[in-house]
């Protein structure tokens, strides 16, 4: 048993890397300026579907400064390969730049380097490129139509990927319902977009066959591990570094194959080579999210129990598949996840990707859960309008309340607090919900109230990424902790923090082990040279699994710490409390050594040691998830006040009740879920990559693709209820992403519970709510 | 090529620069301020925003050769290495930045307001302070630490007046 409490863990401690990005001493990406550097500007298609006849380079050589082209010619066979190892999957590769044929606008055609980035530009605009165009594979639609063209030669029609997943008996439900509500829902393409874009600097030293690339990205090791086996190189000789991040947000939580690119052309050029991605290359190139079709049929009985439901899920993937996730990820994942917190024995799901002349989707924070948790919550408000019930209630009747719970698909959730953060939730809306009562008399002016109670599967692991069979293949994290012989103690981990704040957090979890303060802790993290193999930071993982392998590693050293004080003191390991920097006695605190005392012997007086123990105070771990994750929940509430003459919706009040399990630092949880919602509340409200029947990008730039704007965005009030999970060291389920993830179904249900209507797509902007108060105004 | 004088934190420096270099490229690469930032090079973003002559401005909708003359304010003159700024020191108690991308501009736009504000002595009302930040996006906050952190700024600055 031990004797001390943590202190730190749980304590709200401000963040020590803010004074470095608070001062401008940060140093991102288009910071890492080398000598005898090239800059790299790509020429990326402008038609979306199309054969290339030509490329005519011609005109560089007329310029008056050097330059260098390179085309798909050049890059031949080097490809980005994502694919699932399914026999469903239609398999297929991303060249590094365009070889024969263009798929989307904004694909890499040529690569035009020049000493000056303002050059580079200039010089990219004299080389032309001949088209011929092909029919476009435009929406969903064309792309399940077996008479369009497929987009890859070889293929069948342009569905990438269809699966099942189903359990339990759902024609035994369908029979015994006696309601069947059948609905489709729409979420719009999305993305990220992080405030500062990506970019690549790379740099090949022949003399050592050492190659660096430093890139804005969230998964350095994964980043190293496709250079080495698209390139050849050992792993060993490659050092990805990702310094400070400007978000990522899971846009740069993939490998893309400009990184790749670019180290080729390094090593190419024999100079260092760099770019910079401006904002439309990064908002129709980097990768979009989201872009779903679901239709839900629930089967409900007389008394309002849920029998079961079956789902048919669409994604309009783009064209091409993303590493490590592949475009299987997305469609999956909501065929996973649909069952959600609510309790029923039958399901089946039939989840499709299909192929359409756009940019690819990848992951944006909770990946497809922002979409599955939109329908599905959706569904219950529909349901439940369908029934006469109130949607609290139909909840309450159908949520799961016993744990472990092992759900339709299998898969076992631990304790969550489902049923109270209901209850709770609907105690603090009282007033709004008697207030959008009210409302309903009026044709001007309507309240509405809505929620959205979901939970997340996080901390996944590998035994999750091996059932995927996706190229991510393992989920463990890793953390080498050292304490130098001042007593000092270094984390170098797995991870990458771009904002998440894993250089404060880390070091509370360091320091509650060895009895030492935070400030005693400097956490290095993104650097392949410095930290152990991992798979980067995404999925709701760095608190519960990388705090967890920061845990196991300063437990270890906090152990040889004790043995060395108890030989010292002549007591017992077990004996002996690590605490306030001094190992004590447990019964005798007068009895006592300096920890960094115990360092210096363990280093420098050696000779102080126990017998045969070996010198120095380092370890390794690593901490994996557990087989179904565990599972984080939460309920979000919006209450939205619409002008029905304009269809102008204001956003009055945002509440999140959230259960994260034990909280690493409070001011952290807060900033990631208020962070996240406000991510959730431009998906339900604002934002919407839209494409012309051309499939030509329209939203290119800040004025088009709207994000949140201070004035638009009410204070969110977070709530926390702490459940520890057994299933993580340090009981932490994870919470990064869960609060972008109810948004769009708790502001949708808002606007329909305003409306008195349905409401089946986002986002929910003016133009959308004002058709969707059509009925009020005629009646009025 | 046009020769310009331009001041920056309070050293001077003569340059030659094409007219159509960007203040933010010359501030970043000839005069190594690596605080601005750039997040969309179309002036909808807030993240390069430097003060030109004690003026809020966007460096990257300013071209160099227009500032021939100009005394430049960057993040960097605030608080130095330490970031000792009141405001800065407010960002990071009410946790009003993640990423930190977003956050020099935001800082040399909020600055002159928490000014401005101390100097009418008054606490703006929530609805201003956000309008204040209105041309500026940040992706990771959510707004409210940075709104928090104006209000602490503001308080501090009200209540040194006060003492
Ligand atoms: S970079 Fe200047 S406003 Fe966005
Ligand atoms: S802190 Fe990341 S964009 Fe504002």
């Amino acid at each position: 048993m031990k004797a001390e409490r943590p202190k730190f863990i749980g304590a709200r401690i401000q963040r020590f890397e803010d004074t470095r990005l608070l001062s401008g001493t940060a140093r991102y990406i288009d910071d890492i300026v080398l000598p005898n550097m090239l800059h790299l500007n790509f020429l990326r298609a402008e038609t979306a579907h199309a054969t290339i006849l030509d490329i005519d380079t011609s005109a560089l050589a007329d310029l008056d400064f050097p330059t260098w082209v390179f085309t798909g010619k050049d890059t031949a066979g080097l490809s980005m390969k994502a694919h699932q190892d399914v026999p469903e999957m239609q398999y297929s590769e991303q060249p590094f730049l365009a070889e024969g044929k263009v798929r989307f606008v904004g694909e890499p055609v040529a690569v035009i380097l020049a000493e000056d980035p303002y050059k580079a530009e200039d010089a990219a605009e004299l080389v032309f490129v001949d088209y011929d165009p092909l029919p476009v594979v435009g929406t969903m639609e064309q792309a399940r139509d077996p008479e369009m063209p497929p987009l890859f030669d070889g293929w069948k029609g342009n569905v990438i990927v269809e699966r099942q997943m189903k359990g339990g008996d759902l024609a035994a439900a369908r029979a015994a319902a006696a309601h069947i509500i059948t609905r489709t829902y729409r979420t719009q393409r999305q993305a990220g977009v992080p405030m500062e874009g990506r970019g690549v600097v790379a740099h090949y030293n022949p003399a050592d066959r050492v190659l660096t690339v430093w890139s804005s990205t969230q998964m350095p090791h994964l980043v190293r591990t496709y250079i080495s086996e698209e390139l050849g190189l050992p792993e060993s000789r490659i050092r990805v570094v990702a310094p400070d991040v400007g978000g990522g947000f899971g846009v740069k939580g993939q490998v893309y194959a400009d990184e790749i690119l670019i180290a080729w052309l390094a090593m190419k050029t024999g100079r260092p080579v760099k770019w910079i991605e401006d904002r439309r290359e990064h908002l129709i190139a980097s990768i979009h999210a989201r872009d779903h079709e679901h239709t839900l049929e629930a089967y409900v009985s007389a008394d309002g129990r849920l029998l079961g439901l079956k789902a048919d899920i669409t994604v309009d993937n783009g064209a091409y598949s993303t590493y490590p996730f592949t475009s299987a990820g997305e469609p999956g994942m909501v065929g996973k996840v649909l069952p959600g917190p609510y309790d029923f024995q039958a399901y089946e799901a039939t989840f499709r990707a299909v192929a359409t002349n756009k940019c690819a989707i990848g992951t944006y924070r909770g990946v497809a859960r922002p979409s599955a948790v939109f329908s599905q919550e959706r569904l219950m408000d529909d349901i439940a309008a369908e029934l006469g019930i109130d949607p609290f209630e139909f909840r309450l009747k159908n949520i799961i309340r016993q744990f472990p719970y092992k759900n339709v698909l299998g898969f076992t959730y631990d304790e969550g607090s489902y049923a109270q953060s209901l209850e709770q939730m609907r105690e603090l809306l009282a007033e709004d919900i008697a207030e959008a009562e009210v409302s309903k008399s009026s044709a001007t002016r309507r309240v509405g109230v809505g929620i959205a109670c979901f939970i997340e599967q996080t901390a996944h692991g590998t035994p999750d990424f091996t059932r995927r069979r996706t190229p991510i293949e393992t989920g463990y994290i890793a953390a080498r902790v050292d304490m130098s012989p001042d007593g000092e103690i270094t984390i170098d981990l797995g991870l990458q923090s771009h904002g998440q704040g894993l250089e404060t957090t880390m070091a509370q979890v360091a320091a509650d082990a060895l009895g030492m303060k935070p400030e005693n802790v400097y956490v290095r993290h993104g650097d392949t040279m410095t930290t152990p193999y991992s798979v980067g930071t995404w999925g709701s993982r760095g608190g519960a699994l990388g705090g967890g392998a920061v845990h196991i590693a300063a437990t270890r050293i906090a152990d040889k710490l004790r043995t060395i004080a108890a030989h010292l003191l002549q007591s017992k390991p077990d004996q002996i409390d690590l605490v306030d920097g001094r190992a004590q006695v447990r019964d005798n605190p007068g009895s006592f050594i300096e920890i960094k005392k115990i360092a210096r012997i363990a280093q420098r007086n050696v000779e102080q040691m126990p017998d045969g123990m070996t010198p120095g105070l380092e370890a390794h771990a690593s901490c994996d998830g557990p087989r179904d994750g565990t599972y984080a929940n939460a309920v979000h509430a919006a209450v939205v006040e619409i002008d029905i003459l304009t269809g102008k919706t204001k956003l009055r009040r945002f509440v999140v009740i959230e259960d994260c399990g034990t909280m690493l630092n409070p001011l952290v949880v807060d900033g990631q879920v208020r962070g996240g919602v406000v991510q959730g509340i431009g998906s339900a409200m604002l934002e919407h990559f839209i494409y012309d029947s051309e499939c030509q990008p329209l939203t290119t730039n800040f004025a088009d693709y709207l994000m949140p704007l201070a004035p638009e965005i009410p204070n969110i009030e977070v709530h926390h209820i702490e459940t520890p999970t057994p299933l993580t060291p340090l009981g932490a389920k994870g919470l990064g992403e869960g609060g972008a993830i109810g948004p769009a179904a708790a502001i949708a249900n808002a606007v329909g519970n305003a409306l008195g209507t349905g409401v089946a797509e986002t986002p929910l902007n003016t133009n959308a709510v004002w058709k969707l108060s059509q009925h009020i105004r005629e009646t009025a | 090529m046009i020769d310009i004088t331009l001041e920056v934190n309070g050293a001077s420096k003569t340059l030659s620069v094409e007219p159509r270099r960007l203040l933010a490229d010359v501030l970043r690469h000839e005069f190594g301020m690596s605080g601005v930032h750039i997040g969309c090079a179309h002036g909808a973003c807030g993240c390069c925003t430097v003060h030109l002559d004690g003026t809020p401005r966007l460096s990257c909708l300013t071209f160099a050769v227009q500032c021939d003359g100009a005394s430049i304010r960057t993040v960097e003159s605030l608080g130095g290495s330490e970031a000792d700024h009141v405001l800065q020191q407010a960002f990071k108690s009410e946790h009003g930045l993640q990423c930190g991308y977003c956050t020099p501009g935001f800082l040399m736009t909020l600055a002159p307001f928490v000014e401005e504000m101390v100097a009418q002595k008054r606490m703006p009302e929530e609805g201003e302070i956000r309008e204040a930040m209105s041309g500026n996006i940040c992706r990771c906050t959510g707004y409210q630490g940075i709104v928090a952190a104006v209000r602490k700024a503001v308080t501090v600055g009200l209540d040194a007046g006060a003492a």
